[in-house]
């Protein structure tokens, strides 16, 4: 940290001109890293990236309307099935096996905690792959079992939740 | 000779128009063309600062990030725009709400594709943030110094199931409605406080959702949410910079190096 001193009065005063970190300090032994500019390198990148998506989402709006259902009445009968949005079509379906109380909430919760704590947890400093292969075969097991549950719940379940194959009924909405 | 005519006006005009008071009040630098200017936009405009002036050319490549995040974040704008203009027409009225859906679909003009634009939107938005964070875990990238951004991108996850979930009640069919109501009465089993919840989402006592639930819904979709999201996001975006950048490709295994050493 630089500092100057004010000449006219015996009090001194202090200014941050600049905090330079450790790691920022050139250092000859340091490596020079490959590095580009953002502009215009990076930046042309996110645009092109902007630009597919923008003309992917107006085909895909073209083409298909998004669905809207009966008017909701309190009245009329209920439908065969009543499914929560897609991403939760897992946590739907793990209620079939486990109390709501354990499916519902405490899971979702903890799953929440626990991804949260992922970097806590593991203490592991590598990057590398073949460093990590108990983190990479336990969190793939976790994605692999969520994928396959939601689909499960997505396209084999119909009325009552009972298990249907997808070509004997359609029971899932976006 | 015409020509060279018509592109002496053409550099006269651009000439003048760049050194007007205007245009250098705007501008404080030339075109980023040269480092020195290429480094003076990303340090002096707001937008761009997010970013830093370099990048590792490594952890820049397509085939490292797929541009997930920034995919996230773009269709969080097209949301956003969408979403705007959805509400210029939207009254969050359980008597007005699905005929104003009815209108929008089919009465305003680019009703249909706007509201089809939002809907898509936002399962992509759910998909490429899941993505993202899959992609982040493979990479080890929430390692330190990064672990705390990991977290609020888990936040952010969160709050991205919450905007779509609250988003899906407002057309109040019956698919949007019944969705709800399976998901809020989640809410019962929570232990000790499962009631107090279920009756805030709901907005009373009733099995169903009510008016009530539909104004508490639209609220946090167009307005609680989306900002406390920007905020995350913004969090997000600034540590990535200051916790030094995207990660990057994963270095060479520790057994790797051994060998790389060995005589």
């Amino acid at each position: 940290m630089a500092t100057t001193t004010s000449p006219s009065s015996a009090q001194k005063r202090y200014r941050t001109l600049a905090v330079v970190k450790q790691e920022a300090i050139t250092r000859v032994e340091k490596q020079l890293e490959d590095s580009v500019f953002v502009w215009p390198h990076l930046l042309i990148r996110e645009f092109l990236a902007a630009v597919l998506m923008s003309v992917m989402l107006t085909v895909v709006s073209l083409a298909i309307n998004a669905p809207l259902e009966v008017r909701f009445n309190v009245n009329f009968p209920p439908p065969a099935v009543a499914k929560a949005p897609w991403y939760f079509l897992g946590l739907q379906e793990l209620l079939h096996y486990f109390p709501p109380t354990l499916a519902g909430v405490l899971l979702p919760g903890f799953v929440l905690a626990g991804l949260a704590a992922v970097p806590y947890i593991d203490n592991n400093p590598s990057r590398a792959f073949n460093d990590r292969k108990l983190a990479i075969a336990i969190f793939t097991m976790f994605v692999v079992f969520f994928a396959i549950i939601t689909v499960i719940g997505s396209f084999f379940r119909g009325g009552g939740w009972q298990w249907v194959w997808p070509w004997q009924g359609e029971f899932f909405n976006l | 000779m015409g020509t060279s005519a018509k592109r002496g006006v053409l550099d006269q005009v651009t000439a003048s128009v760049k050194s007007s008071q205007i245009w250098r009040s705007i501008f404080r630098h030339g075109y980023p063309d040269t480092p020195l200017n290429q480094s003076l936009i990303m340090m002096g405009n707001v937008f761009l600062h997010l970013h830093p002036v370099k990048v590792s050319r490594q952890a820049m490549r397509i085939t490292y990030t797929w541009c997930l995040g920034g995919i996230s974040f773009f269709l969080f704008l097209v949301l956003t725009i969408t979403g705007v203009f959805l509400m210029f027409y939207y009254i969050p009225a359980d008597q007005q709400a699905y005929g104003n859906i009815q209108t929008i679909q089919s009465a305003i003009a680019f009703g249909a594709i706007t509201r089809n634009m939002h809907r898509w939107a936002a399962h992509l938005m759910v998909i490429s943030v899941s993505l993202h964070m899959i992609r982040v875990f493979y990479h080890g990238a929430y390692k330190p110094p990064r672990e705390f951004n990991w977290v609020v991108g888990v936040v952010l996850f969160l709050l991205t199931l919450l905007l779509s979930f609250t988003g899906y009640l407002l057309p109040w069919d019956q698919i949007g409605v019944l969705a709800i109501q399976v998901g809020s009465n989640m809410a019962n089993y929570a232990p000790v406080i499962g009631d107090a919840v279920h009756r805030t989402l709901i907005g009373g006592l009733d099995q169903y959702p009510t008016q009530n639930t539909l104004i508490r819904f639209y609220t946090l979709h167009v307005l609680f949410l989306p900002l406390v999201a920007a905020v995350f996001m913004a969090v997000h975006f600034w540590r990535i910079r200051k916790d030094g950048g995207e990660a990057g490709p994963p270095p060479p295994s520790r057994s790797e190096v051994e060998l790389n050493e060995a005589p």
